[in-house]
């Protein structure tokens, strides 16, 4: 089976997956409760699209495509209140969040579906660990070429999204001292990581796709756990390192940065991505899983050490023209909000660790945070 | 001299060597015929029992019955802590089916037991047991197999309702049946409302002492499980000796406590340990207490109703299933769930002794619904929530 065709379509438009928790309200473990609440919210017209993942505590929710913030987070908006209702009636309590704080991964359930029961028996436990929750952001692209150029272009503000997400510093019962100790599962994975350096389309489904398809190893653009990918059949390029944060307004934000920054890159500013970029690739990454907005990023082009915090000021601030014509400035806004003052969702969730005295509390005010929307009321 | 000497010894050691051996039992038929341990409690139980020519004397009275009724108490608060009443207020067609197959389960089994000529006092008495799922079968054998999900969901919360409606009508047929036979009208009403709202308000005093204690204490997370233990053994001991209900007041601390938000980590479920041990106490106290031999004259009625209340209680979850948001299937199996009983009929029955009320006695072949629903209860559950695919440590067949 050949790579599907790249499906070219508007450049800039974007769309956004979020993995969401699904815990029961008594000791908030995690309760396999998917399919039920696949089962209440298929009765009704649901605001977007709803899936099954591989294990029962997890839901898998997706916008429309969309070109503007404000859609986006209205529309994100609309899915989280009918998830509520929804979860309400069945005695379920929704989340987000990368990690759930205590859960033991020997204790999930696969879903009853062949693709989860086959990836189970190939991953092993590998498969139940990655019971950790992510937002995935498309940004649709106008050419194949073009998702390829984005893809590396991107390469230096991957720890933005990373840090801005990070929502899972616990794992398995205790303080990872990571702010995103959900990457560390994914790259047990043999093929996460990054994409090879490859601008045409035509090179890589031949060249490269071809060649790895040949060994056994992958079908599809499916198999590949990049950390950014091209997912031809949209016509996207899926940024896949984020978090699924505590509020559907962060994850909206999220996505409207990457919207601007997109718009940025593709307006040629930047130099051309290069291969020795990806030398301090896979250290920049883990500055900012450890240490959140306060890792230390060394600068691909001129090996400067500069905070990562610093790095992302600045670069909302050369996005700024972008996010006006895109009408998204009120999502930089949300994230200045979170550099400047609140911080990401994995200090929200130590600060609850410490005040609840228990993960328990901690995850009880994830659930309540997802509801209201806001750390703060305006 | 010797034989003499060998009985002295095993009357010392009965109770210790009872709950070894169905220890030992439970868990062989766990391991070889994924038989739920409380069954096999339960068998064990009744098999070594005086009244089966076993070495275990009626325990009724003695201390174990103190260590049975705080078992029963741990499994009655922890049922009470999974409660959450906002569900049942947010989806109300889930309190209704609770009433519904409540109330036909009554009125079922009332018909049934006149049909086969009861009398009206103990058929009325006999369908207000039989309104109740057992809530320890219910909550061990989930907690047994891991399941989470809606049927185990909906079969906790509700055998919650049916146990207290069960309670309710039994004190108030109690009452009726007092108001009947004594002429102390005063006493009777005392005895039916006065326990129940008494035992309620004992039981919520404690929720809201015991976390506001456990703040105090601090470090919540490592001294939530011993604390509740410790108050719901002063309970226990305090309710029965004031004769109260015990079962209600327990029932009552535990949805306090959980809606005073003092939040009980996953390992203590059970209340581990301590809990294990004492559910075998419990399942072999109950089948201990049972008296096989005049239940064979009964058996047609026993089997009947057996049949019966499990038929009204499915049907009537059924039937609100879809409008509660879940499947018909979920729905039945919710109510097969619900099939245990028993535990719950003894130590009912036990606070009335003492007003000279033998309703054991004029309930014929109570005792033989007990023991199998007794056994085969927890055996129904168990398929129901496997057959749910809810479970973690068994699979579907």
């Amino acid at each position: 089976m050949a790579l599907t065709a790249f499906k070219a379509g508007e450049a800039l438009t974007m769309g956004v997956e979020l993995e969401l928790q699904l815990v029961n309200w008594t000791d908030f473990d995690l309760s396999g409760s998917a399919s039920d609440i696949l089962h209440l919210l298929q009765a009704k017209k649901f605001p977007g699209e709803v899936k099954l993942e591989i294990t029962e505590s997890m839901i898998e929710v997706a916008t429309d495509v969309h070109r503007h913030h404000e859609q986006l987070l209205e529309q994100l908006r609309r899915i989280r209140d009918q998830l509520v209702v929804a979860s309400d009636r069945l005695n379920v309590a929704v989340c987000g969040g990368g990690t759930h704080p205590f859960q033991r991964w020997s204790e999930r359930r696969i879903s009853a579906k062949p693709r989860f029961l086959q990836l189970s028996s190939l991953y092993g436990y590998l498969a139940k660990q990655f019971t950790v929750f992510g937002q995935h952001v498309h940004i649709g692209c106008a050419s194949a070429d073009q998702s390829l150029y984005l893809l590396h272009a991107l390469n230096r503000y991957l720890p933005h999204f990373i840090a801005l997400s990070a929502s899972s510093p616990f794992f398995q019962g205790v303080d990872t001292r990571f702010d995103s100790a959900r990457l560390n599962s994914v790259f047990a994975f043999p093929l996460s990581g990054r994409a090879p350096l490859i601008f045409d389309w035509h090179e890589f489904e031949h060249d490269y796709f071809a060649k790895m398809e040949k060994t056994g190893v992958v079908k599809n653009m499916k198999d590949f756990y990049w950390d950014i990918r091209p997912q031809p059949e949209y016509g996207t390029i899926e940024l896949r390192v984020c978090d699924t944060p505590l509020t559907v307004e962060r994850a909206a934000a999220l996505a409207a940065y990457l919207q601007a920054l997109c718009r940025m890159l593709l307006q040629g500013d930047e130099a051309a991505p290069i291969e020795d970029d990806y030398l301090v690739y896979n250290y920049n990454r883990f500055q900012a899983c450890r240490f959140g907005l306060d890792g230390v990023l060394v600068h691909p082009r001129n090996h400067q050490s500069l905070p990562l915090r610093d790095d992302i000021v600045a670069t909302l601030r050369r996005v700024a023209p972008h996010a006006r014509v895109l009408g998204s400035q009120a999502a930089l806004d949300e994230l200045q909000q979170a550099i400047s003052s609140e911080g990401n969702h994995a200090s929200f969730l130590r600060q609850q660790f410490d005040a609840a005295g228990s993960v328990q509390g901690m995850v009880a005010a994830a659930v309540t945070l997802f509801r209201k929307g806001r750390i703060r009321a305006r | 001299m010797i034989p003499e000497t060998l009985q002295t010894l095993l009357i010392a050691v009965a109770w210790p060597l009872a709950i070894a051996v169905a220890w030992t039992v439970g868990e062989l038929a766990y391991r070889l015929l994924s038989l739920p341990r409380i069954s096999s409690y339960g068998i064990a139980g009744f098999l070594m029992a005086a009244n089966q020519g076993g070495f275990l004397a009626d325990p009724s009275g003695g201390p174990v019955t103190l260590l049975a009724h705080f078992a029963f108490a741990l499994i009655l608060f922890e049922l009470g802590y999974r409660i959450n009443l906002r569900w049942l207020r947010v989806n109300p067609w889930l309190g209704a089916s609770g009433v519904l197959e409540a109330l036909s389960t009554f009125l079922a089994v009332f018909a049934l037991a006149r049909a086969f000529s009861i009398a009206p006092v103990p058929a009325l008495l006999l369908s207000a047991l039989a309104m109740s799922t057992s809530p320890a079968a219910v909550l061990r054998v989930a907690n047994e197999v891991g399941s989470s999900g809606q049927v185990t969901e909906r079969a906790l919360h509700l055998t919650a309702v049916n146990c207290v409606l069960s309670v309710l009508t039994f004190k108030a047929v109690v009452g009726y049946w007092l108001l009947a036979s004594i002429d102390s009208a005063f006493g009777a009403i005392w005895n039916s409302l006065g326990e129940f709202v008494v035992s309620v308000a004992i039981g919520g005093l404690f929720g809201v002492a015991v976390p506001a204690l456990l703040r105090q204490i601090g470090d919540v997370e490592r001294h939530a499980t011993a604390a509740f233990a410790v108050a719901t053994l002063l309970l226990t001991a305090l309710t029965h000796a004031l004769a109260f209900s015990p079962m209600l007041a327990a029932l009552a601390f535990g949805l306090v406590a959980r809606h005073r938000r003092v939040i009980l980590s996953k390992a203590q479920s059970n209340f581990g340990t301590l809990g294990d041990l004492l559910t075998v106490l419990l399942f072999v106290f109950v089948a201990a207490s049972l008296d096989w031999r005049p239940a064979p004259t009964a058996i047609g009625m026993v089997l009947a109703i057996v049949l019966v209340r499990l038929t009204v209680k499915t049907a009537a979850v059924t039937l609100f299933a879809r409008l509660s948001g879940t499947t018909w299937r979920k729905g039945a199996l919710t109510g097969l769930a619900m099939t245990p009983m028993s535990v719950l009929v003894i130590v009912l029955l036990e606070p009335t002794r003492h007003l000279h009320l033998y309703a054991l006695d004029q309930v014929t072949g109570l005792v033989a619904i007990a023991l199998l629903l007794e056994v085969f209860g927890p055996l129904v559950s168990q398929r129901a929530l496997i057959w749910a695919g809810e479970t973690r440590h068994l699979d579907a067949p």
